[in-house]
C-alpha cells in the first residue's frame, strides 16, 4: 500500500489546520500534501497535486464544493471524495451520492473517528482495484480477491478470521496482515465495513424489515446491528431509511 | 344645514374617537392626520355657529358675527393646509424625494391667517338665505385652490412612484373636494364646504388612517422585531462553536474541546426539532450533552444513568427530558448550591402492560410548601392551562401536553416527593419500538 496523498479543502484556516494536525494521517498511511480555501483554487490544486483523496467542504467561495467535484470528476475520475458538511441536511447528502463521493461527514468532526472514514476509502480503493484490473498476477493480491470474495458471499453467515483460516488452508495471523498490507485496514473494520454497505443498499432498495436488514447483513441480534450501524453512520437504520425517502420527495422525486 | 354639520360633526367625532383610542406609530403622518382630525372638529363647530349666526344677523351682533367668520376662514385655511402637508409627508415617504414646497406653504399660511383676521368680513342677504362674501370669503376660495394644486401638482409629479392604494384614495380625495368647492362657488347658500372637508377626512380615514390598518403595520413591525431577534442562524452558531473548538484542540487544550464538542451536540441535537417521536436513544443524547455541561459548571453535581438497555429504540416524544432534567435542576439541586445527584432511570413498567416508566429523580430541596399541589392541579387539567409563554412550569406544562396529544392520555408526567428529599418526575410512555421488531 502507497501513502495515501490527501487535498483539504475549506475555506476555514483553522478547520484545515485542524484536520492536518489533530488526526493522525501517519498511523492512518496518509500524507496532507496541499490545501485550498475556495472552489478555484481547489480545481486548480486538483490538477496539479492529482491527490488520491479531497477531503472537501460544501460551503466554500467562488464555486461549491459539489460543483467542484462534477467537474474534476471529467477530468481525474480516479479521485476519491470526503465532504465535510456543516449543512445536516439530507438534500446535499443525496447531491453528493449521485456524484458518487466516498463519504459524507458532519461537523463538529471527531477527529478520533476520522479514521473510520479513511478505513471506508481504502476499501473503497481497493475495491475498485479489483473490479477494474483483471485477474490480479501477485500472489498476496489474489489471495485477498478471494478472501474478499468469499466474504462478500457470505456475509449473512458467522464469520471470523477462524473460518477464513479453515476455507483458505493459511494462517489467520497471515490473513490478518494480509488485510493490513493489501487493503490498508483491519479484518474486522472490513468487514463491519461491508456488512453496513450491505445494509444500507437494503435498507434504501427493499422493504424489508430492520430485523430482517440485520439478518442478511450477519447481525442475529438486530439491536447490536442498530448500535453499530449508529455508530458507524450517526443515525439509526430507520432514520437511514426515512430520512432518504424524505429526501428523495422534497427533491421532487428526481433523478 | 345647521343640522347637516351636526351630523358631520357628529360622525367625524366618532372617527376620531376610534382612531385615538386605536394603538399606532407615532411618525409624522399620523401626527399630522391626528391634527387634521382635531382642526376638522373645531372647524365644524365654527362653520355651524357661522351657518346659524348668518342667518339671524339682526339678532346676533356683529361683532360675534364677524369673529366667528373669521376663525370659520382661518381654521378653513388651516385645514387645507394640512392636507398638504399630509399629502406632501405621504408623497415623501413614497418617492424619498425632499419636500420643496413647505416654505411657499408656510408663507401662504401665515398670510392667509392674517388675512382672515384681519380682512374686512361682507355679507350677502337673499331669499335662500345669507353667506359672508366679499375679500375674505373669497380667502379661503384662493387657499383651496391654492393648496389643491400644491396637491395635485404633487400627485400628479410622482404619479408612478406612488404606492397604487395611496395615489388613487388621495386622488379621489382631491377630486372630492375640488367638487365641494366648485360646488360651493356656483351656490354660495349651499355651505357645503364643510361637507367637501368632512368627505375628504373620511376618504384619508378609511383608506390610509384606518385603524385596522395601523395595527397590522404595528403587528408586523413587533413581528419582524420578534423574528430578527430568533434569527441568530444557529448554522453560525456551531459553525463558530465548532471552529473555537478546533484551535483549542490545536491549542493542546482538550478539556475545553471536549466541552464545546458537547455544546455544539447538544445546539445541533436541539435544533433539530423537525420530528415529533424520536428514539429513546435520540433524546438521552441531547440529554447527555446537556448534563455534561451541567456537571461541569457545577462539579459537585453528579448524574448517573440506569437505563434499559432493550429501551433504546422506543418512540418518544421529541425534546422531553431535558425540560424535565432542567426543571429538577432550577427549582430542587439550586436550592442547594447544585449540590447532590439526579438519576435518570428508564424501565418497563410494572403495574402498565405495554409502558415504560422514565424516572427523574433529584436529591434538591423537594418541593416548598403548597408548590407540588399547584402543580399537581396544573398537570392534572394541562388542557385547561391558558397557553403561557413565561414562567416556571412552562417546560413541564409543554411536555405534559405533548405527551398526552402523541401518546395518548393513559401516559403523561407526574411528580411524587423521595422519602430522603428531593423529588421524582415519573413519566409513563408507550413502548412503541421503531420499526424492525
Amino acid at each position: 500500500m502507497k501513502k495515501l496523498r490527501v487535498l483539504l479543502v475549506d475555506d476555514e484556516i483553522i478547520i484545515r489546520e485542524g484536520f492536518k494536525h489533530l488526526f493522525d494521517w501517519e498511523a492512518h498511511d496518509c500524507e496532507v500534501v496541499g490545501e485550498a480555501a475556495d472552489g478555484m483554487e481547489a480545481l486548480a490544486q486538483i490538477d496539479v497535486l492529482r491527490p488520491d483523496l479531497v477531503i472537501m467542504d460544501i460551503n466554500i467561495p467562488i464555486m461549491s464544493g459539489l460543483k467542484v467535484i462534477q467537474l474534476s470528476r471529467i477530468k481525474h475520475p480516479q479521485i476519491a471524495y470526503v465532504i465535510v458538511s456543516g449543512y445536516d441536511d439530507f438534500s446535499y447528502c443525496q447531491q453528493a451520492l449521485r456524484l458518487q463521493i466516498t463519504d459524507y461527514i458532519l461537523k463538529p468532526v471527531n477527529y478520533e473517528e476520522f479514521g473510520t472514514c479513511i478505513d471506508n476509502l481504502k476499501i473503497s480503493l481497493f475495491e475498485q482495484r479489483v473490479s477494474s484490473a483483471e485477474e490480479p498476477t501477485v500472489q498476496e493480491e489474489r489471495v485477498i480477491t478471494g478472501i474478499t470474495r468469499y466474504l462478500q458471499a457470505h456475509l449473512a453467515e458467522e464469520v471470523s478470521l477462524a473460518v477464513l483460516a479453515e476455507e483458505f488452508h493459511l494462517n489467520p495471523q497471515y490473513i490478518s496482515q494480509l488485510f493490513k498490507s493489501e487493503i490498508g485496514v483491519g479484518f474486522l473494520a472490513y468487514l463491519t465495513n461491508i456488512r453496513m454497505e450491505k445494509a444500507k443498499k437494503l435498507l434504501v432498495s427493499t422493504s424489508l424489515s430492520v430485523a430482517e436488514i440485520a439478518q442478511q447483513a450477519g447481525y442475529g441480534d438486530y439491536r447490536v446491528f442498530s448500535k453499530v450501524f449508529k455508530k458507524t453512520e450517526g443515525i439509526t437504520p430507520s432514520q437511514y431509511r426515512r430520512e432518504f425517502f424524505e429526501g428523495a420527495e422534497q427533491n421532487g422525486g428526481s433523478t | 344645514m345647521l343640522r347637516m354639520e351636526i351630523a358631520l360633526f357628529l360622525i367625524l367625532a366618532f372617527v376620531a374617537v376610534v382612531y385615538f383610542s386605536a394603538g399606532r406609530k407615532h411618525t409624522t403622518l399620523h401626527k399630522t392626520f391626528s391634527l387634521l382630525l382635531i382642526a376638522m372638529l373645531v372647524h365644524l363647530a365654527f362653520d355651524g355657529a357661522t351657518i346659524y349666526t348668518v342667518n339671524h344677523l339682526d339678532t346676533v351682533p356683529l361683532v360675534w358675527n364677524d369673529l366667528l367668520h373669521r376663525f370659520f376662514i382661518g381654521t378653513m385655511v388651516l385645514i387645507v393646509y394640512l392636507f398638504y402637508q399630509y399629502i406632501a409627508i405621504l408623497v415623501e415617504e413614497e418617492t424619498g424625494k425632499p419636500r420643496r414646497l413647505d416654505l411657499a406653504a408656510k408663507i401662504y399660511l401665515a398670510a392667509a391667517e392674517l388675512g382672515a383676521m384681519l380682512l374686512p368680513v361682507h355679507y350677502a342677504v337673499t331669499e335662500q338665505g345669507n353667506y359672508s362674501d366679499g375679500i375674505h370669503a373669497s380667502l379661503c376660495y384662493v387657499s383651496v385652490a391654492f393648496y389643491l394644486l400644491l396637491c395635485a401638482g404633487l400627485l400628479l409629479r410622482n404619479w408612478a412612484q406612488i404606492h397604487r392604494k395611496k395615489k388613487f384614495s388621495i386622488g379621489a380625495a382631491l377630486v372630492i373636494e375640488i367638487f365641494g368647492a366648485i360646488l360651493q362657488g356656483l351656490h354660495h347658500t349651499w355651505l357645503i364646504s364643510g361637507m367637501g372637508l368632512t368627505l375628504m377626512t373620511l376618504a384619508f380615514y378609511l383608506t390610509l388612517e384606518n385603524p385596522d390598518i395601523l395595527r397590522a403595520e404595528l403587528t408586523e413591525q413587533k413581528m419582524s422585531m420578534l423574528y430578527l431577534k430568533s434569527q441568530v442562524n444557529p448554522h453560525f452558531l456551531y459553525n463558530t462553536l465548532d471552529t473555537i473548538r478546533i484551535q483549542a484542540q490545536l491549542n493542546d487544550d482538550k478539556p475545553v474541546a471536549d466541552l464545546l464538542m458537547r455544546l455544539v451536540d447538544f445546539f445541533r441535537l436541539s435544533v433539530k426539532v423537525d420530528r415529533q417521536m424520536v428514539a429513546l436513544d435520540d433524546e438521552l443524547e441531547l440529554l447527555e450533552a446537556y448534563m455534561e455541561l451541567m456537571c461541569y459548571r457545577y462539579p459537585e453535581l453528579v448524574c448517573s444513568y440506569d437505563i434499559d438497555p432493550n429501551l433504546g429504540g422506543v418512540l418518544v416524544p421529541n425534546f422531553i427530558l431535558q425540560p424535565i432534567v432542567e426543571n429538577s435542576l432550577l427549582h430542587g439541586l439550586k436550592n442547594k448550591g447544585y449540590r447532590g445527584q439526579v438519576q435518570i432511570t428508564a424501565q418497563k413498567s410494572n403495574r402498565h402492560k405495554n409502558r415504560m416508566e422514565i424516572q427523574v429523580i433529584d436529591t434538591g430541596s423537594g418541593f416548598a410548601e403548597g408548590t407540588k399541589e399547584a402543580i399537581d392541579q396544573m398537570l392534572l387539567h394541562y388542557a385547561r392551562q391558558a397557553p403561557k409563554l413565561e414562567g416556571n412550569s412552562i417546560g413541564i406544562l409543554n411536555v405534559q401536553k405533548r405527551i398526552k396529544l402523541l401518546c395518548g392520555r393513559d401516559c403523561g408526567l407526574w411528580y411524587t416527593e423521595n422519602p430522603a428529599g428531593g423529588v421524582t418526575a415519573h413519566l409513563l410512555l408507550p413502548l412503541n419500538e421503531e420499526e424492525g421488531t
